[in-house]
């Protein structure tokens, strides 16, 4: 437990802080450190967490109730697969998420769909089955928090957040 | 964005968390416990409440007010004038089924005291009603319906009485009351005798389609209604002979053509029927059955007295259908409120005809009612 | 011929007519009636001595909110009082209530007894027909029972009066929810059906959700990110003691509700992007898959005979409901109306499934057959939905969410028959919840 409630305390500390001011952090999901200490790094560093972040682009978009993975998504995925086959020692998480229109449970199953869509591709890409983990956080928490389309597109996504390699 | 920005904001943001949500992370929450609460017998409860041996007249002296002192005496039998209903406690073992049996026999007891206790109210019923009519649900908005409802009215007595009467013709999709009169308005108006829910009356947005799919055929039963006057009546001569002869009519033809000779006097007019009928629909509240009770319909006799007013103690139930045990009983209850809660000024009925409507059987089918 | 019969039948028929018109009583038919709530009248209880005096009017108030809280009563305020109840046991004067219209009268009484234990009596009159309705019952526990009693005196008088099942003396499972919408936080709490005496059970760490109660109302199901990823729990209401039920690596479990015998759990797993049905025993652990589709199946709920379940899935392209026997056979659809149809809750009477439905862009909590007939809504707003019953099967409670970016969850209930729609008082935001059955 202790890395990923930990990761999610996080995430919801620097949320909050984006609450106070609102343009901060904006568009940025926390990047989620290694408990070990690996730094998410300079996003200058090809090789760090917030470059993949910041200039491969961690997550995909998904249109309403859907789980396909558009054009545009596959060549950010592209960017991550071989971003993930240059740093072997680093592991990932992908999270699916939902806007809120729809019910709990669907919503949960319709993100976990959306974050396997995502695995599926990286393994298709060469990526270790391994060193992948999904995980779906239906509509339990979106990134932008109001009721329209602009903001629910931008919640239906899939992220890859990168973890400190296997150990945790 | 560097790293050490986001840690030591986050740490901040986390210590503020912390502090304003009060130490929020840490409590183990404590286990609880719910209080037990027992059902008890009679026995145990005048063990409980009882005083021992212990000289009475201590506490009494002791008590500080006057008004407590004279309280006290009705109390301390309490422990005797509670044994009858103590009778029924089997149940003491199970408290969480408290009264299940249906007691008819204690609602068939007659309460002779009561016809006094009636008379003095007389006028208050009706106000007190009207007053009380706002408060109940404003859910179903009575709009303007675009069709007046042909209102049999009692072509004899065309006085404020039966102008009284709130009668509307029910087509299958049509909402709200129509109240007849404005200045009239009594309790019935803010009453629904259909349900529309959140999900239908919202406007635009709720879709108006799905809406209570196939529930009651109901168009027929209006129709057969409408036809109301004594002239009416003839053009169905044949099947209401042809009932009387089979034996089957649960209604006697209201031959109007027929003057009786019978020392009862004419019989009841179309009008005065529908009269005595609508007046205790305006009462016949089925707000507050369970949907097993209202799916039951009871026949409900009574004997009237002259004045107009029911014998309290004559009302009674003599048959029903569709329904059992529990559900028979608390429909045959609001049936009997009906009656006599509208009854209690007296129902306007001719009193030149007292020997027809002296004992009068009311069926009421709930079936219009139902929302299922 | 035909005609010729017929008339002859009518001038039999007239003949007769006339003698029976004049025998019988008279025979009217009522079809018509109101809906409006009955006049309710619960005067503060009599102190049977000092020491309960102040749980005289305080278990009137609770009486008396409890069965104004269905829709189905109406208090008559104190101050229309004619004249009070001074003694439990002396006649109750009747012209008095009826001058102030009230139908139904709850007179009872307090005190301490000689253990120390509050008792509670009552006594409830049909005021018109001046007569008592069922006999009265009586009640001990500790004083800090009171709401309870207090709960099983309204029991009683609803029950009486209506002819439904209790349902006052229940309690209520949901997530308290607290923050802002991007980082909420949520922790399991249980209240008084009323929203009286709420209680948290968990410390809000991690996300969890959709609480379950099991039939005896001691344990409660729900899933929690406490693993970092959603798994299913079982935790005892009492002692707080928690167990994870389904940890299989590489999959994620949720939407648990337990079968009527209170060790089958039926829940929905998702593996490899698919969601199945799959019941689990609490005793052995051994668990078993029940759908087998690439389709999302999930939100399932147990018939209360424990032989069917009914649960949605979008394996016909859209979220719809579908029963199931658990001896196998294929699912059937039961829902065929325009939009999408989730969260189904079979009700406790067995007659009838509550869901959630999405249409045009608004939710609604809505209730229909099994064979999906009759179907009618209830509510509409930006967002319902998670409807639960009350024990006794009148009343369903569901989460509503306000739109926007400070949009809120509450709870709600409603009727079965749609009316009497009202917000829950919580002292935070709250959503899933889940009635209990009635206490013991």
């Amino acid at each position: 437990m202790r890395y990923t409630s930990r990761a999610i305390l996080l995430v919801a500390a620097v949320a909050l802080g984006a609450c106070t001011n609102a343009n901060r952090f904006d568009d940025k999901d926390a990047v989620v450190l290694g408990g070990a200490g690996a730094g998410a790094g300079d996003a200058s560093n090809p090789a760090s967490p917030a470059y993949f972040q910041q200039a491969v682009g961690d997550r995909v978009l998904f249109t309403v109730d859907q789980s396909r993975l558009s054009e545009e998504a596959k060549a950010v995925l592209d960017g991550q697969a071989r971003w993930l086959q240059d740093n072997p020692e680093y592991a990932a998480i992908i999270e699916g998420h939902a806007d809120e229109q729809g019910t709990r449970e669907y919503n949960l199953a319709l993100g976990a769909r959306r974050a396997n869509a995502v695995h599926e591709y990286l393994v298709s890409r060469g990526v270790a089955g391994s060193r992948l983990e999904v995980v779906s956080y239906g509509k339990e928490r979106p990134i932008e928090i109001c009721s329209d389309e602009s903001c629910y597109a931008k919640n239906r996504r899939a992220v890859t957040v990168i973890s400190a390699g296997l150990s945790g | 964005m560097h790293a050490g920005h986001y840690i030591s904001g986050a740490g901040h943001l986390g210590l503020i968390g912390w502090l304003l949500w009060g130490g929020g992370f840490a409590p183990t929450p404590e286990p609880f416990e719910v209080s037990e609460v027992a059902v008890i017998s009679s026995e145990e409860y005048a063990a409980l409440t009882t005083p021992e041996p212990v000289p009475q007249a201590a506490p009494q002296p002791a008590a500080p007010s006057p008004p407590e002192d004279t309280d006290t005496p009705p109390e301390r039998p309490t422990a005797d004038a509670d044994a009858p209903p103590a009778r029924d406690d089997p149940e003491a073992a199970q408290p969480g089924t408290p009264d299940r049996a249906p007691d008819v026999s204690g609602l068939q007891r007659p309460a002779p005291a009561e016809a006094d206790d009636s008379s003095p109210q007389r006028p208050a019923a009706p106000p007190e009603s009207a007053t009380l009519a706002p408060d109940t649900s404003d859910r179903p908005t009575p709009r303007p319906a675009p069709r007046v409802a042909p209102q049999p009215v009692a072509p004899p007595e065309p006085d404020a009485r039966v102008d009284e009467v709130r009668q509307e013709e029910r087509t299958p999709d049509e909402g709200a009351d129509t109240p007849a009169e404005p200045q009239e308005a009594t309790a019935p108006e803010a009453a629904a005798t259909e349900i529309v829910t959140e999900a239908e009356e919202a406007s635009a947005a709720a879709p108006r389609t799905s809406l209570r799919p196939r529930a009651r055929p109901a168009a027929p039963q209006a129709v057969a209604e409408a036809p109301q006057d004594d002239a009416a009546d003839e053009a169905d001569p044949i099947r209401a002979a042809l009932e009387e002869a089979l034996g089957g009519a649960d209604e006697p033809a209201p031959s109007a053509a027929q003057p009786s000779d019978a020392p009862a006097g004419p019989p009841l007019s179309q009008g005065e029927r529908d009269a005595l009928r609508v007046a205790v629909q305006n009462c016949w509240n089925v707000g507050s059955l369970s949907s097993a009770a209202l799916a039951t319909t009871v026949v409900v006799g009574v004997s009237m007295g002259r004045d107009g007013r029911p014998d309290v103690g004559s009302v009674r139930l003599i048959g029903s259908e569709g329904g059992s045990g529990e559900a028979v009983n608390r429909a045959f209850e609001a049936a009997r409120r009906a009656i006599i809660v509208c009854g209690s000024s007296g129902y306007d009925l001719p009193e030149d005809k007292y020997e027809r409507w002296r004992d009068i059987e009311m069926t009421f089918n709930p079936e219009k009612m139902r929302i299922k | 011929m035909m005609r010729m019969i017929l008339t002859l039948l009518a001038v039999l028929g007239l003949l007769a007519a006339p003698v029976a018109a004049q025998d019988g009583p008279l025979r009217i038919e009522i079809t018509e009636g109101v809906i409006e709530p009955m006049p309710v009248a619960v005067p503060d209880f009599v102190v049977g001595d000092g020491a309960a005096r102040e749980y005289a009017s305080r278990i009137a108030r609770v009486v008396a909110d409890d069965l104004s809280g269905t829709g189905l009563f109406r208090e008559i305020p104190r101050e229309a009082f004619i004249s009070p109840i001074t003694s439990f046991s002396s006649p109750v004067q009747f012209a008095d209530w009826k001058a102030i219209n009230a139908q139904a009268l709850v007179s009872g009484a307090v005190e301490i007894g000689q253990d120390g234990r509050l008792v509670v009596k009552f006594r409830l009159y049909d005021v018109f027909a001046g007569q008592e309705l069922g006999e009265g019952l009586r009640f001990a526990s500790a004083p800090e029972g009171w709401r309870r009693m207090a709960h099983k005196v309204a029991d009683a008088v609803y029950t009486r009066i209506t002819g439904e099942g209790p349902y006052f003396d229940s309690r209520v499972a949901f997530v308290a929810e607290t923050g802002p919408k991007n980082a909420r936080r949520k922790r399991l709490a249980v209240m008084d059906y009323d929203g009286a005496n709420v209680r948290y059970l968990t410390g809000g760490d991690d996300i969890v959700l959709a609480p379950r109660f099991s039939p005896d109302g001691e344990k409660i199901l729900f899933t929690s990110y406490s693993s970092g990823f959603p798994r299913i729990y079982l935790m005892d209401v009492a002692s707080l003691d928690l167990r994870a039920l389904e940890e299989q690596p590489g999959s994620m479990s949720f939407a648990p509700r337990f079968g009527p015998d209170g060790r089958t759990v039926v829940y929905s797993m998702t593996r490899g992007g698919t969601t199945d049905i799959y019941t689990l025993d609490i005793d052995s652990g051994t668990t078993r898959r029940l759908t087998r589709s690439p389709s999302i199946d999930t939100a399932p709920s147990f018939s209360p005979d424990g032989t069917r379940i009914v649960f949605e899935s979008d394996r016909s392209g859209s979220q719809q409901l579908y029963i199931m026997s658990l001896d196998g056979g294929s699912p059937e659809r039961i829902s065929f109306g325009q939009g999408r149809y989730g969260t189904p809750v079979w009700s406790p009477r067995g007659d009838l499934i509550a869901f959630t439905k999405q249409s045009k862009g608004r939710f609604h909590i809505g209730v229909m057959r099994l064979d999906g007939s009759e179907e009618r809504l209830l509510t509409a707003s930006f967002l319902d939905e998670g409807p639960t019953w009350s024990p006794n099967g009148r009343v369903i409670m569901f989460t509503r969410e306000s739109q926007g970016a400070d949009g809120q969850a509450s709870l709600y209930s409603v009727d079965i028959t749609g009316r009497n729609l009202k917000r829950m008082r919580t002292e935070t935001g709250a959503s899933d919840p889940s009635w209990s059955p009635l206490l013991r």
